[in-house]
This record gives C-alpha cells, structure tokens and sequence, in this order.
C-alpha cells in the first residue's frame, strides 16, 4: 500500500479529453454484443414464464412443445438434478432458496418454469406456447404495505413472515430526543422503476476444450464464474465468462439471471452452443425492477427548524425476491443516506425488505439513495413551510461547512472532503437567477406556475459489496505486462458497459508507466485473461480499479527504473519516463527506450543487473483501507471509499391544464473529487440526470391487484430528447485525501436528486394549492389532482 | 388455471427475394415470417442492426430502406422485395462519415447499442425539414437513448448539420 497515490509519470492524458477506445467500432456497428455472436451449431432458447404471479405448479405438460420439428429439448425444473440453489451468505437475512426454474411454486408473472431449446428463436418460441402448465392460485401480495400485515398471505411458507430482512436498531436515545421536542412526521415513497439498458440481457453458451465458456451480459467476469461453480457442477477452473460489448448495465446486469445458468448447462448437456437473447416483453417482468421504497420520517425539530434527531423506518418491496446477488441492500444504502450532508448526530433507521408477489427487485443506478434524498429534501421543505422559515436558511444551518470535514455521519459514514455548502451556494445562485427569469415570463400566464427546488447530497460511492451478497468485498486487480517491443498489456477485473472503463484503463495505465496511450493495449471482462476482480458496481471502477493500476504501474516502473539505470550507468533518482523513454535528467539523449528495457527483462536477461529476476509484469490488487463490511455494534458502517456530492436545482413551469410540468431549467453543481476525463465525466452526469428524471416524472411499473404487471415497454416512458432539458453542469473538485489520486465516483451521482429537486419545485409552483407531494411519479395525472378543478 | 389452448404450428412459407444491401445485390429466400432485422443479422451477419424492444418503439433497429427510416424489427425480410437498404455497415466505405465522426468528438454515444439506429435516422432525414435547436431534438425523438441523457448526441448534430445552439 502506498502512502501517497501518485501518477509515475507527467499526467498527460489523465484529466484531457481523451478519445474513447471503442467509439470507432461502435459508430461503424462492428461492436459485438453478446446477441451477435453465433457459433455454428448454435442452438437458441425459449423461456416459458408463468402468467401466475402466486401460484402452486400442480402440472407440466412438455410432450407437444418437445415433438416440434426443430425443438431438442424441453426442459423443466426436475430436469435441473444437479443444480443446486442460489447461496445465501446473509446470516441476518431469511433465505428464499432462488432456484433457476420454478418448482413447486411461482411467485410473480414471469417466473422461469421451463425452457424449450430449438434450432433457433422462432421455433423455441412457437414451442413454447405447447408447454402447458397447471397452476393452484394463490392470493397475491401486490403492495409493501399489504407484505407487512400480520396476517398477509406468505410467498415462502418455511418463513414466519414476508420480511427476507429486519432490523430493528435500539432507538432509545433517539426517542427520549423525540419526547422532548416538537415533533414532525411525514411519509416518502418512491415508485417502482427499472434501468430499462438498450440492449436487453443475452447469454451464450459453449463447451470448449472441456470448458464452459459462457458470453454473457452480466456486469461481473468473476463473479458471475465463481456464481455458476456454486450451481452448476462445475469446478471454477472449467469456466470461462467473457462479457463483449454491453448494451448498458445500470446495475440490471450485476445480476447472475437463471437464463445465464440454463444456456450453461443446456450447453454442457448437449455439446453444442446455445444463445439466449432477452426480448423487451420478458424484460418488463423477468429483469431486474428497482426503487419501490417506503420511508418515514419523524424529526425532533429545533424553533427554527433544525433537525435535532430523526427515527426512521425504511421499507423496501424486493417482489419475489428471487435473484442473486439479493436485493436488500438498497434499503440499507437508503439507511446510511439519510441524513444528507447535514449536521444530524442523533439518526436511528429501522429497515425492512420484504417480498411481495411482483418481480424481483434488484440494483439499479441510485441504488437507495435518490429515495433517501427524495424523502429528506422534500421533509426539509415541508420543516420550512411548517416552523416557517426560509427553506434555504434552512439548509444553511444544518450543512455541513468546510470546517465540519472530516465528519463521520450518524451512519458511519466518514465523509473526508466535500464541497457541500460552496456546491450548494452556487446552485442556489444560478438557482435563483433563472427563477427570476421564468417568473417573469410566465407571471401573466394564468394557466402556467413556475417553481425552483433544491436539493443537496452526499452519495457513498465505491462500497463494499458485502453488503448486497455478504461475501464479496471490496477489492480490485490489476496486471500490467510490458512486452518486448516495449508495449504495454493491462489486464483488470473492472468491466466496461459503455461508461468508458476501457478509456480510463488505458489513460491511467499509460500516465502510470509514462508510455503513449497509443501502446497500451486494454483487456478487461475475461475471467481468464484477467485477475480476479469485481467488476462495475456502485461507481467504483476509477477508483478502486484506479488504486489497482496505480499499485501495479508503479511495480513495473521500479524495475523499469533499476533495468535503466544499469544500461545507462547513472543512478535511479536522476532518471525522468516520458513517452515510452527513460533518459537522464537534463540529458535526453542519454535514453534507452521501453522496447530496450522490455527486452532485456524478457529476452535479452544476460544484461539484467546481477541477480535481477526476468520479466517486466506485476499484478496488484487495492482494497481501500478505511472500507468497512461490517456494521459495529450499533449498526454503523463505513461502507464506500470515497463519498461524492452534489447540489441540484430544478426550475419548472406548471401547465394547471394539463398538470404537466416543463423543466426549464436545470442545474447541477458536482463534485466527483479529481476527474480522469472531463467528456466522459459529463456524459455520466447527463446521463444520470436522464434517467433520474425519468424516474420522477414518467416510468413507473404498475402491477394489479392480481400482481398482473400492467406496464409493457410503450407505457415505460423512457424520455426521449424532447423531455430531457439543456443541462448546466458545474464542477467543484475536492480530491479525497484517502482515494487514488483523490479521485471518487461518478457514475450514479446524476440519478440521485431529480426526484427530490423537481419534487421541491413543484411544491414551490403549486405553493397556494398546498399540494401534498410525497410521492414519485409526479406524472400529470397526479399533478393536475393537487389542483383544484375551480380555481380563483 | 390453464395455459392458454394451444394453437398448431404450421411450417413457414418460403418467399424470395432480391434486395440491395449496403450497394450489395442479395437474392434469398426468406421464411415469410422472417423479420427484417433477422434477416439483416443472423442471414447477412450485418450485426450493426440492433434489436431493442421487437415492438418499434426504441428505434435501435432503424434502417435506410430506399430513403425512410424504417424499424426494420417490426417489418418482414419478404417485404423488401425490389428495395434498397442501407444499414451502418453501409455509411461509410472507409473511415467515418462526418456525421459518425460528430459523434465520436462529441461523446455522443456510451454503450453504442442505440447508436446505429440514431446514425440511420439523422442519415435519412433533410435537416431543412427540422429547422432550430427544437428541430434536431424532433429528429431523434423516436430513438431512445439510455446512457447519454441526449447531451452528447444533441451537440454531436449540431455539429454535423452546422447549426449554433440557440441562446
């Protein structure tokens, strides 16, 4: 481990607009996603999913789907003998035994329960409406609330409840504060979305040279291969998991699906390939849901409207909870989140996830906290309006001011830089200025209202991933190799889903060694050609796999450095890399070449120095310090290595027509510590608002009271270029002192405040109808309700 | 409850067809239920085509059939008869078209997936038609794109159509 995190050369490409490596072949369609890949003899997969949400599978009749022309084999669960579950490594969780195909039970509509393997997608799917299944329904758990009732139908009959976890700190401290003070309540909810990627999930399967090689979307190489050695019966050795070009990932595709495991073993079983490609209709109701959280809030609040302690309870809707890694952990990232980059000592936060008859939530960008955010930003208003005080004034006594920093949250979180207070200042001024601008251009328009909002956070990013799967931790991995003709191959466990990590990889690399960016070749998502590593969750891979190339470039630069300085007969320490050359300080004709240097350790080993071993390669691996896994005894966890901030404002119009709302402005000041590539920064931030407003104001998956999921992709408002504004981004860099190069994590950052500025907003325009806003979506319907038919 | 009764399937019917792809004459014969983007992809392997949502809503899929953009995942491979495609493949014989090297300089694209069918879609309609800053943002409104919030690709046609962005 290093004390001081530094690039080995000039930073010549880290912080530039450097190009990304794959555009090239993207923009000429010769990026090959897992759906484009088709070895001969492939065979493809159907899945038959259940029209049931909650049922008892009493019959399976496979007979005419397996007699098609074409179809190989149908396959149910029962054929699955030497399957074994998906684990649970989380003692503090209850276990719903996922298995790939159902079994005795269903429990949401598009549950896998058999699988028709054909010559190809066409015919797997004229077979597959053969299948015919027998259900004994059962009542279906539709809502949160309806989950948590005593007598609620259960979906796992060994467990005593519908509540997977539960946990109940000791609120003691909390309540006696309570007692004492004035007291405010509210309840947030946010609804159900879902990351919706471009490209849907795919997986192909083939049998190599007695190995599984599996192609797949899945965000995780080595994950995703030690998952299926824990399935199938398979040793980890005899995997091999390739993830090619993706179609987006956004946290969908940290899952290991059952299709993943399916075209795997239908693959071992029949010895030829087989191809799985989600369609967008399975992708509604088989792929990753998200959000769906329930939070309240009561605050012992000050005279002038300072939070003195809050009690929390949060409540996730996991649906069936049928997926792995498990998808609790929102709610406690939702938990650690929550009380925002403000001075609040005294936060206890109960939460529980339970399981409702609805498809399995899982992860998706946010992850938690835009429903924290949602909940306390739009509590901090309402504070305001009721103390009656100026909401903005507000905000200022409680944030947390340059002096505060360090400062460890209730929670545990060690916030060690920010730009809290400055980021917010300066959106409140920009702000301001084009709420002003809007208010007198719509001021006599008797059909328009405008509002600004606000909203101000902190975000963990880089966590731990023991908190989703209580097994996996926090490190990434690095090998770097110079080869003899002095180019450079790095090898990491990081992935990239389109976000750029190929780009960062290689800009990181070569400022590293002090090589041209152009002879540094980049492999990643290879379970065999890369070391063990973790892959893209939770806005990690610059800054852990960043700490693993660092780690490992600065390895190879030291025997770079000694080979040198034996060719070159001066000491190490006068010795500068630039440009793929060593050369003497203030003589750079006196230089040898990386290609010299390469050679030598590889080939040419007679000219090492005396007793120097061959070879120019290192492989390392960084798991930050100060990460924690494990909550202490009073449920406090560091659990991210770096934490990043951030302050929006939203200025809307109001159509009082239609209960449309029109973003006419929004801002956003961002703070991801030192930034790698600016373009590519930016485009994380759009990208990220995108979709963070489109969770506040249009996508949202609605079930029926039969736990029938009732929004198909036309319904699932994605936004298109007419909704998303021009957005004004500013940058605050407050490098952290505990990351590499002090860099933290930006790839979530832009989802989490929409809801909460927008809500804010909406409360400021609609302020004389005093509008009840404590919910997302705010689709029109539901804002056109908070306005009186009959206005005066 | 019963799954819904089952329906017999019948064998597909066969229909040629001759079809210029990418300047390319193709003569095949395609199952009559064989959708267009299928036929691009796995029978002519020009995988630049890609297949979002099979429903016509995300765009991903669009083509350059005899001039239109068309989503070639809700149209049949036997109904382009006599027509002339163009798919990514096709946009540039070597290096990228102007409009492709926007893209790259403007970081108007991330994943790639929707790329093609956004670069088929500016490459088939007359910028005349969709005058302004309002009017790029209709051009792309029927292709959805998941990573980029639009930012990049909007700056990206407003450099290929030379067009100041407004204000």
């Amino acid at each position: 481990m290093t004390d001081t995190w530094e690039l080995g050369g000039r930073p010549v490409y880290t912080g530039a607009h450097v190009t990304r490596r794959q555009d090239d072949a993207l923009l000429s369609g010769r990026g090959t996603y897992v759906a484009d890949l088709r070895p001969s003899g492939m065979a493809e997969m159907a899945v038959v999913r259940s029209p049931v949400a909650h049922g008892r599978i009493t019959a399976v009749r496979t007979a005419e789907a397996a007699a098609v022309d074409g179809v190989i084999e149908v396959i149910t669960a029962a054929d699955l003998t030497d399957v074994a579950p998906y684990p649970n490594f989380a003692a503090y969780t209850q276990t719903p035994g996922t298995f790939p195909l159902a079994q005795d039970k269903v429990r949401y509509a598009g549950s896998p329960v058999a699988v028709v393997l054909a010559e190809n997608r066409y015919i797997a799917e004229d077979a597959a409406e053969l299948v015919e299944v027998d259900y004994t329904e059962l009542p279906a758990v539709t809502s949160l609330e309806a989950a948590l009732e005593p007598d609620s139908p259960r979906l796992f009959e060994d467990w005593s409840n519908n509540r997977l976890l539960d946990l109940q700190p000791d609120d003691s401290e909390v309540a006696a504060i309570l007692a004492g003070n004035r007291v405010l309540r509210r309840r947030y909810k946010m609804g159900r979305h879902t990351a919706m990627p471009m490209e849907t999930r795919a997986a192909l399967a083939e049998v190599h040279n007695g190995r599984l090689h599996l192609w797949c979307t899945n965000q995780h190489a080595h994950i995703a291969r030690t998952t299926l050695s824990y399935v199938l019966p398979l040793a980890e050795r005899d995997i091999r998991v390739v993830i090619p070009y993706v179609g987006g990932g956004f946290g969908l595709k940290q899952h290991l699906y059952p299709e993943d495991v399916l075209v795997s073993w239908l693959a071992l079983r029949h010895g030829r390939p087989v191809r799985f490609v989600e369609d967008r209709a399975e992708h509604m109701i088989a792929a990753a849901h998200a959000r769906d959280h329930m939070i309240d809030i009561e605050a012992a609040i000050a005279d002038d409207g300072r939070i003195l302690a809050m009690r929390v309870q949060v409540v996730q809707d996991l649906g069936s909870a049928e997926i792995f890694p498990g998808a609790w952990c929102p709610a406690l990232t939702t938990a650690a989140h929550m009380t925002g980059p403000y001075d609040i000592r005294d936060c206890v936060v109960s939460v529980a996830a339970v399981t409702t008859n609805k498809t399995p939530g899982g992860s998706y960008r946010g992850f938690g906290v835009p429903e924290a955010v949602f909940a306390l930003e739009r509590f901090i208003d309402e504070i305001a309006d009721e103390v009656g005080v100026d909401r903005l004034d507000l905000r200022r006594s409680m944030l947390l001011q340059p002096a505060d920093l360090p400062y460890t949250t209730a929670s545990g979180a060690l916030l060690d830089s920010g730009s809290f207070a400055e980021s917010f200042e300066r959106v409140v001024e920009l702000g301001e200025h084009a709420y002003q601008r809007a208010d007198a251009q719509y001021r006599s328009d008797p059909d328009s209202r405008v509002g600004v909002g606000y909203a101000v956070l902190f975000e963990g990013v880089s966590p731990t991933h023991h908190g989703a799967s209580a097994h996996w931790m926090g490190h990434e991995s690095c090998t770097i190799e110079v080869q003899p003709d002095g180019g450079v191959r790095v090898a990491s466990g990081v992935t990239d889903q389109g976000q750029g990590t190929t780009t960062f990889v290689a800009t990181l690399t070569a400022d590293a060694l002090g090589v041209p960016i152009e002879t540094v070749r980049v492999e990643l998502a290879d379970s065999d050609a890369t070391p063990y590593g973790l892959g893209a969750f939770g806005s990690r891979q610059a800054v852990i796999g960043g700490g693993a190339i660092l780690l490992a470039a600065a390895e190879v630069q030291g025997k770079v450095k000694k080979i040198a300085a034996h060719m070159l007969e001066a000491p190490t320490d006068d010795l500068v890399i630039e440009a793929g050359r060593v050369h003497v300080a203030g003589s750079p004709v006196r230089a040898v070449t990386m290609a010299d240097i390469a050679t030598t350790a590889v080939i040419r080993t007679i000219d090492l120095p005396p007793g120097m071993e061959p070879g120019l390669e290192a492989t390392a691996r960084y798991e930050p310090e100060l990460m924690e896994h494990t909550p202490d005894e009073k449920g406090r966890i560091n659990a991210n290595a770096a934490y990043a901030n951030a302050a929006h404002a939203a200025v809307i119009r109001v159509d009082l027509g239609t209960g449309e709302i029109e973003i006419l402005d929004y801002i956003l000041a961002h703070d991801c510590g030192t930034v790698i590539n600016p373009p590519i920064v930016d485009g994380q931030i759009w990208g990220g608002i995108a979709q963070g407003l489109g969770g506040t104001l249009y996508e949202d998956l609605c079930f029926n009271d039969l736990g029938q999921p009732q929004t198909a992709f036309m319904d699932y408002l994605v936004p298109s270029a007419i909704e998303i504004p021009d957005l004004v981004i500013e940058h605050f860099e407050s490098p952290s002192p505990n990351t590499p190069l002090g860099m933290k994590g930006v790839g979530e950052g832009g989802t989490v405040g929409p809801a909460a500025a927008i809500g804010n907003a909406l409360a400021q325009a609609l302020a004389e109808f005093s509008p009840q806003i404590h919910e997302t979506p705010l689709s029109p319907a539901v804002v056109r309700a908070m306005i009186p038919d009959q206005r005066t | 409850m019963t799954a819904p009764t089952a329906r017999r399937v019948e064998p597909s019917v066969e229909v040629p067809i001759s079809v210029t792809v990418n300047g390319e004459a193709v003569e095949a014969v395609v199952p009559a239920r064989q959708l267009l983007a299928d036929f691009l992809r796995e029978e002519l392997r020009l995988t630049g085509t890609h297949v979002g949502c099979e429903q016509g809503i995300c765009g991903a899929c669009t083509i350059n059939l005899d001039g239109e953009p068309v989503r070639s995942c809700i149209m049949l491979a036997a109904q382009v008869d006599g027509s002339a495609i163009t798919t990514v493949e096709g946009l540039s014989s070597e290096g990228l078209s102007p409009l492709q090297q926007a893209f790259k300089d403007n970081h108007g694209l991330q994943c790639g997936f929707c790329t093609p069918g956004f670069l088929m879609t500016l490459s088939t309609v007359d910028p005349e038609e969709y005058p302004g800053e309002e009017g790029i943002r209709e051009a792309i409104s029927g292709n959805l794109c998941r990573c980029t919030g639009y930012g990049g690709i909007l700056q990206a046609v407003r450099t290929a159509w030379n067009r100041p962005q407004d204000g």
